[in-house]
């Protein structure tokens, strides 16, 4: 990617002002078009990038929604991912926090500190070899389990043979590409693409929208840089439930909405899965305003949460908001992340909304 | 400069001095070729009052010092109103954005973003009568301080109609300005007084109905009749929008469509109203504008052979050419072109800013310029002053 040509595409027409991160910062050092313009400028050798810019290039959850607006149709995910590798080549960057939870990786496989001996724990089952995997991710094996057991009880009763990898599934490595720390997810890679060929692993089946998009997008570009062939077909849990899953009718009289994940829906496209699924389940479902492409971060992505958790929890706040403006007191996503981060902002303004995750309500009414 | 911003910094929460923060608030939309860019000079320092208190502040301080002001919207004209051509102290008003609906009329501050402050009315029955294409981004301060026309202004006019009242702060003050006096303000770009709200006249939210007819532009005056919004798109144009490779006239009606027309392609235009940036996608773009009479706009239009938007208006037509570039200077040359064919068929530019205040469109403004900032403190060097770049213009204009 030529990070200059691209940049020089900006017309600064200011659409991408709808930034959700600008829009609590205020300042033009944060808004996607002043990074693009700062950015122009460092790449034509007219200014130098000190920390405190920097930093506020960081401050973005790569939640897509600037490239979503773009009239000129910049690709700004690709852009802002390949400018923080480019900060991090020249030693502006990882920031502190995205530093540690590297070195927190380097040594666990995960950035949650988990024992990566027991990454695996929360199965109930006995473990078969099988040709699909279902990759359970980091947030669903070490703080989200009951997501990683609907999951993996939804994929049983759906007659799916899969196994898990356990203590040999490793960090997909998606917020360290997210944060332009590309030579840990090079690692990361090679330990878990090693594995799947050895297990002769030919499907991969994920309940996490970052994993998702990191092992159908990103692991196939690393696999051909290494000279690897990736035949691996990649799915996230909702697209099998939406082809296969039958239901009974929830019984859920109160009203629901859906926040669209960042990584499910702008990076990867996909909407109307996870409302089918409702729609199946015969929830009362009522839309945010802010939906589908134009649908407003949970805040918790792109590094943003662990670094600047003050600004990650505004956006939570105001998502959460959002969702009780509708009169749902449900907020369904299938993102563990979202889910995590929603939850503890819906606690901030009083748990009056439950944040759920949709694999974990269809799992319960999957018809036998 | 230090006591400037030290005693800035003690009347007003938000602040700025960092070098790269300066750079990027001394620009605008416009795209100011390397040559001339000794022309721009850095502010000191961006402020973003939130209250009428530190506007009034930053006043004092601008009169204390004889340092000048420049207000910013969300700096998304390219008339360069918002450029700092003097070290000055920029006035962003972008946390000045309340909003409050009272009957049929809104107090908007300054800084709201258009399409936030029709998202708000619509919840309450309203719409807005006129706002402008870059309504996603740009404001209403913004809009008001470069003055003209926008959606809705076929049935409704420009932007100083749809105005009931301004406040704005100068160095006397607050004062509240209406009728006659909002001449003094609307298209002035800050340089009499600093736009902190404006009451808006409204609509009620009646659903736009549209309709595409491919016609030519002559006939589609004819066709203007009982229409809301009416623009007329050349083929060429209408191609790199994504549309029919045809001319095209769009025309949205409050209610039921009065003309029949293509629907589906008519909701497609009217949905793309604040698109047209895509031209963009391919090449990059030279933005040129001007305003005709109706009698003499279709002679105009004869004469001009790049991909062009005409915008129907109560008073006038305003034509918004978009010059594919090759190379930057051949292209800004064409932009001036343009506009100096629209004056031959009795047309104008359509905003002074930065680049045109020797058009002589403001000249009327001059004295009353004079008594309010005798300084020259507001948004020096704009609208009703010359400044290097419009020198420049000036000679360039020669030469085409």
């Amino acid at each position: 990617m030529n990070l200059r040509e691209i940049a020089t595409k900006c017309s600064k027409c200011g659409y991408c002002m709808t930034c959700p991160t600008y829009r609590i910062e205020g300042w033009e050092t944060v808004s996607p078009r002043g990074k693009i313009q700062l950015a122009l400028k460092y790449l034509n050798g007219d200014i130098e990038i000190d920390q405190k810019v920097a930093k506020d290039i960081f401050k973005c959850s790569v939640c897509g929604l600037c490239q979503e607006v773009c009239p000129v149709g910049i690709p700004l995910i690709d852009f802002w991912e390949e400018l923080r590798r480019e900060l991090v080549q020249k030693g502006m960057a990882p920031l502190s926090v995205h530093r540690k939870l590297r070195e927190i990786t380097f040594r666990n496989y995960n950035p949650y500190s988990g024992d990566q001996e027991r990454r695996g724990e929360w199965a109930d089952f006995e473990i078969k070899p099988a040709k699909t995997l279902y990759f359970a991710g980091c947030t669903a094996s070490f703080r989200l389990q009951n997501l990683a057991k609907s999951t993996a009880s939804a994929l049983n009763k759906l007659g799916i043979d899969f196994t898990i990898a356990g203590k040999n599934e490793y960090c997909c490595g998606s917020p360290f590409l997210r944060t332009g720390q590309k030579d840990i997810v090079e690692k990361l890679f090679e330990k878990n693409f090693r594995y799947w060929q050895r297990a002769g692993i030919e499907r991969i089946i994920t309940s996490c929208p970052g994993c998702y998009r990191t092992l159908s997008l990103d692991y196939p570009k690393i696999a051909e840089e290494k000279g690897y062939e990736f035949d691996i077909e990649v799915i996230h849990t909702v697209t099998i439930l939406d082809k296969f899953g039958v239901f009974e009718k929830a019984d859920i009289a109160a009203k629901a909405t859906y926040h669209d994940p960042c990584h499910l829906g702008r990076h990867m496209g996909m909407y109307e899965e996870p409302r089918n699924i409702i729609k199946k389940l015969g929830i009362d479902f009522v839309e945010m305003e802010r939906n589908r492409e134009q649908a407003l971060c949970c805040g918790a992505g792109g590094g943003l949460r662990s670094q600047f958790p003050e600004i990650s929890f505004e956006i939570g706040r105001q998502r959460v908001l959002e969702a009780m403006e509708t009169g749902a007191k449900y907020l369904i996503t299938c993102c563990p992340f979202c889910e995590y981060h929603l939850s503890k902002s819906a606690e901030k303004l009083g748990n009056k909304i439950k944040v759920v995750d949709l694999v974990e309500i269809a799992e319960k009414l999957i018809s036998p | 400069m230090d006591s400037v911003i030290l005693e800035l910094s003690h009347s007003i929460k938000r602040v700025d001095t960092h070098p790269l923060q300066r750079v990027l608030y001394s620009q605008d939309l416009l795209k100011i070729p390397k040559f001339l860019e000794r022309f721009v000079k850095h502010p000191i320092c961006v402020v973003q009052p939130e209250s009428d208190e530190e506007v009034r502040a930053v006043l004092k301080i601008s009169r204390k010092y004889g340092i000048p002001v420049v207000p910013r919207g969300a700096a998304t004209s390219a008339y360069g109103g918002a450029v700092t051509i003097k070290p000055c102290i920029v006035v962003d008003f972008t946390r000045m954005r309340k909003i409050e609906i009272a009957g049929k009329k809104a107090v908007v501050e300054s800084g709201a973003v258009w399409l936030d402050v029709e998202k708000e009315l619509n919840r309450h029955g309203l719409a807005l009568r006129v706002y402008p294409s870059s309504a996603p981004a740009g404001t209403v301060g913004g809009w008001i301080a470069q003055g003209g026309y926008g959606i809705g202004s076929l049935k409704y006019g420009g932007i100083g109609k749809n105005i009931e009242w301004l406040e704005v702060a100068d160095f006397d003050g607050i004062k509240k300005v209406g009728g006659d006096e909002l001449k003094n303000y609307v298209g002035l770009f800050g340089t009499t007084g600093l736009i902190l709200r404006a009451c808006l006249k409204l609509r009620d939210n009646v659903r736009i109905d549209s309709v595409a007819i491919k016609t030519d532009f002559a006939k589609s005056i004819d066709l203007l009749d009982g229409a809301y919004h009416g623009v007329f798109v050349n083929r060429e144009l209408a191609k790199m929008l994504g549309f029919n490779e045809a001319d095209l006239l769009l025309l949205s009606y409050e209610g039921e469509a009065e003309k029949e027309g293509d629907k589906e392609l008519g909701s497609r235009m009217w949905e793309n109203r604040f698109n047209l940036f895509r031209a963009g996608r391919e090449r990059e773009v030279v933005f040129t504008e001007a305003i005709l009479p109706y009698e003499t706009a279709p002679d105009f239009l004869s004469t001009v052979d790049i991909p062009v938007e005409a915008v129907f208006t109560k008073d006038n037509v305003v034509f918004l050419g978009f010059i594919p570039v090759g190379n930057y200077y051949r292209a800004a040359l064409k932009a001036i072109k343009f506009i100096k064919i629209a004056e031959k068929f009795g047309g104008r530019t359509y905003a002074t800013g930065m680049l045109f205040p020797h058009k002589g469109l403001a000249d009327y403004a001059g004295s009353y310029k004079k008594a309010i900032d005798p300084d020259s403190l507001l948004n020096p060097g704009k609208a009703v002053e010359g400044n290097s770049f419009s020198r420049m213009i000036k000679l360039a204009e020669m030469i085409v």
